[in-house]
């Protein structure tokens, strides 16, 4: 006989806290990915841009503007890193990455900003954008645009990767969950079913060698009683309100 | 077996048969590609890759020199060889390339480089190695990396520099009332070293550049140039200077002409001018409207000008040897030109570095190059500039010639006002 209305408030409850776990484990994980990549990034576009802007100095000041493109595009290959440039502290681009040309948003920026600004470049996408002054400001800027589409893939990627991995957890653990509670459930069934049958058959003598009553556990000690009860009748009225 | 009290283990034995295999006799001195035969030469350039004409050209002009060096007895008995890899005209290649040739090919110099962005990387291995008096020779480039510190002693250049053309265009424009000079340039460091150019010498004339655009290096003809035409026409320039490679160029010459920008283009010595021309005029019905208002620089004179003694040699000794490629270098074909501007150059660069090499009197000596260098003084490369070296000067010509189209042909441009005011 099944036990089914008994556990299930039992299943549910452990379903509940299976997927409060999972949730909010996923939830902080994918909150620190985000901001710890977002925050890399952009510690590794601010660290470019002084490895950049300490490089310029000596090629600035000779006015050898090939070999400061030339610098410029070696950092270009940095995964992430969609742009360069590179102002004079009058405000002119002495070097860029940009094609076809320069970007009316950067033109009309803050040359001297050196602060993390976000920016939305149409035709090119979204970036961060972070500086490093030259000579503290008197030889120019250096900035780097970090494209946030990049991050965004990466987020995107390690939240696929979180989905798959929770809903794993959480069928396994549902899984379980029912297969534990079946397992507790089965001998309250066998329990159930012999009573109802010690009830039906007052033949008590014939119900003596059932498997239940051999079981060292609630369920056998339920079992003996019923039979005991049965075979020796209800208790007296005196011992009852004893 | 080791004597008693001296045993050796492993390690120092290996230490030990290193340091006598570094003291034999057998071993190859640095510059081994030396020999009493040979004379090696380590270039890295284009020869694959939409600029292949550029290396293609410049290699067959030096290769035609060098064939008759050989022919004649070479350079006191030694045939002058070459040692060549193909870079595609892309830095990190020819960073690879060039690490082979000085490494494990030993060469003698380097000759025949093409390109900035590549020669500009390889110029702090140069440096690097400076105390095995590695120099590299006349590369087919007019930047100012390798005219200048840090890198400048390592390096000898014959042509002009991008410094002296651009600024010669634009002293031209100016002069006949074109003020508003536009910039089309390669994003990299061949297109900034023009930029510079073309923002110093208007800045002479209390001008600033009137607009830019750019393009990706490796640009092919078949790519649009519409959106770079449609910027520089948004500020109306009089003149477009462009600083790029030949296949670029002429995209944005043809997208410039069928947008309306009805303004002189002008473009650097590095651009290939008979590719740029050839791509300009193939297929097209009437390539009159896109070749009009082309005007070239050159850092050469022109290859028609057979007044010239070295344009007569070249000539002849082109049509003789008809060098090409070797086949294992080439990767996509390419046809060509009889004669061109840059196997002219190639030419030129190969007869004065023979020259340099024969002043080494047969004691070929990396350590005796520079000297070798400096003791050519006045001499005639027979090209009507006398050509002068000194440890204050390290390019040898300083001419810029200016060219246009006439009937799919680059003459000499003599009336700037007549063609274009």
């Amino acid at each position: 006989m099944k036990i089914d209305k008994l556990f299930r408030r039992t299943r549910f409850g452990i379903f509940c806290v299976f997927a409060v776990i999972v949730v909010s484990t996923s939830a902080l994980c994918l909150y620190t990915v985000d901001t710890q990549l977002s925050a890399e990034y952009e510690i590794n576009s601010k660290n470019i841009a002084k490895t950049v802007a300490d490089s310029s100095v000596d090629i600035l000041l000779n006015r050898d503007m090939a070999t400061l493109q030339s610098l410029v595009d070696q950092f270009i290959e940095i995964q992430g890193i969609r742009y360069i440039y590179i102002t004079s502290e009058t405000g002119e681009h002495l070097a860029h990455t940009f094609v076809p040309g320069i970007p009316e948003a950067i033109l009309a920026s803050d040359h001297r900003s050196t602060e993390p600004v976000e920016r939305e470049l149409p035709g090119l996408g979204n970036f961060v954008e972070v500086g490093s002054p030259i000579l503290a400001g008197v030889a120019g800027t250096v900035h780097v645009g970090m494209d946030l589409d990049v991050v965004a893939l990466k987020f995107q990627r390690a939240v696929g990767q979180q989905i798959y991995l929770v809903a794993g957890i959480l069928l396994f653990g549902v899984l379980a969950s029912i297969w534990l509670v079946n397992l507790a459930a089965r001998p309250l069934g066998e329990l159930l079913a012999y009573a109802v049958e010690l009830a039906r058959n007052r033949d008590e003598d014939a119900l003596a060698d059932r498997e239940i009553l051999k079981r060292d556990d609630e369920a056998g000690h339920l079992a003996r009683l019923f039979l005991h009860v049965a075979r020796n009748g209800p208790e007296p009225e005196s011992l009852r309100a004893a | 077996m080791a004597p008693a009290g001296f045993r050796l283990t492993r390690k120092e034995f290996i230490r030990w048969g290193l340091a006598a295999a570094a003291m034999a006799p057998w071993r190859q001195a640095p510059g081994s590609s030396v020999s009493s035969e040979e004379i090696v030469l380590g270039v890295s350039a284009a020869f694959s890759g939409p600029s292949r004409g550029l290396g293609t050209e410049l290699y067959r002009g030096a290769s035609a020199y060098f064939s008759r060096v050989n022919e004649t007895g070479g350079i006191d008995g030694r045939r002058i060889v070459l040692k060549m890899y193909d870079d595609g005209y892309q830095p990190d290649p020819c960073v690879e390339n060039t690490m082979k040739l000085m490494l494990e090919d030993e060469v003698f110099l380097l000759f025949g480089y093409v390109g900035t962005p590549t020669v500009t990387r390889v110029l702090p291995l140069l440096k690097k190695f400076q105390d095995e008096n590695i120099f590299m020779f006349f590369p087919f480039t007019g930047a100012q990396p390798q005219r200048q510190p840090p890198y400048g002693d390592f390096a000898f250049n014959l042509r002009a520099s991008y410094g002296q053309e651009t600024a010669g265009l634009v002293n031209n424009f100016v002069r006949i009332g074109k003020e508003r000079i536009a910039v089309f340039y390669q994003a990299d460091a061949y297109g900034r070293s023009g930029w510079a150019g073309v923002r110093a010498a208007l800045a002479a004339h209390g001008r600033q550049i009137a607009g830019e655009a750019s393009y990706s290096r490796g640009a092919k003809f078949t790519g649009s140039m519409r959106r770079q035409v449609e910027i520089l026409k948004a500020v109306a320039p009089d003149a477009v200077i462009c600083i790029g490679a030949y296949a670029a160029c002429a995209a944005f010459a043809r997208d410039a002409v069928d947008l309306g920008l009805n303004a002189p283009i002008a473009n650097l010595s590095f651009v290939g001018s008979e590719n740029m021309v050839k791509l300009l005029t193939e297929g097209s019905g009437d390539p009159e409207p896109y070749t009009r208002l082309l005007v070239n620089s050159q850092v050469v004179p022109s290859y028609e000008d057979l007044e010239l003694p070295a344009v007569r040699e070249y000539r002849e000794l082109m049509a003789r040897y008809d060098p090409q490629v070797p086949p294992e270098l080439i990767k996509e074909e390419y046809a060509p030109f009889r004669h061109s501007f840059g196997s002219l150059e190639g030419f030129l660069n190969a007869k004065l570095l023979a020259e340099i090499l024969r002043r080494l009197g047969g004691e070929v000596d990396r350590g005796r190059l520079e000297d070798a260098v400096f003791s050519v003084k006045d001499f005639d490369l027979g090209v009507g500039e006398r050509v002068s070296f000194g440890p204050g000067r390290r390019q040898g010509l300083q001419t810029v010639y200016y060219t246009v189209v006439e009937d799919g042909r680059f003459v000499p441009l003599q009336d700037w006002q007549g063609k274009f005011a």
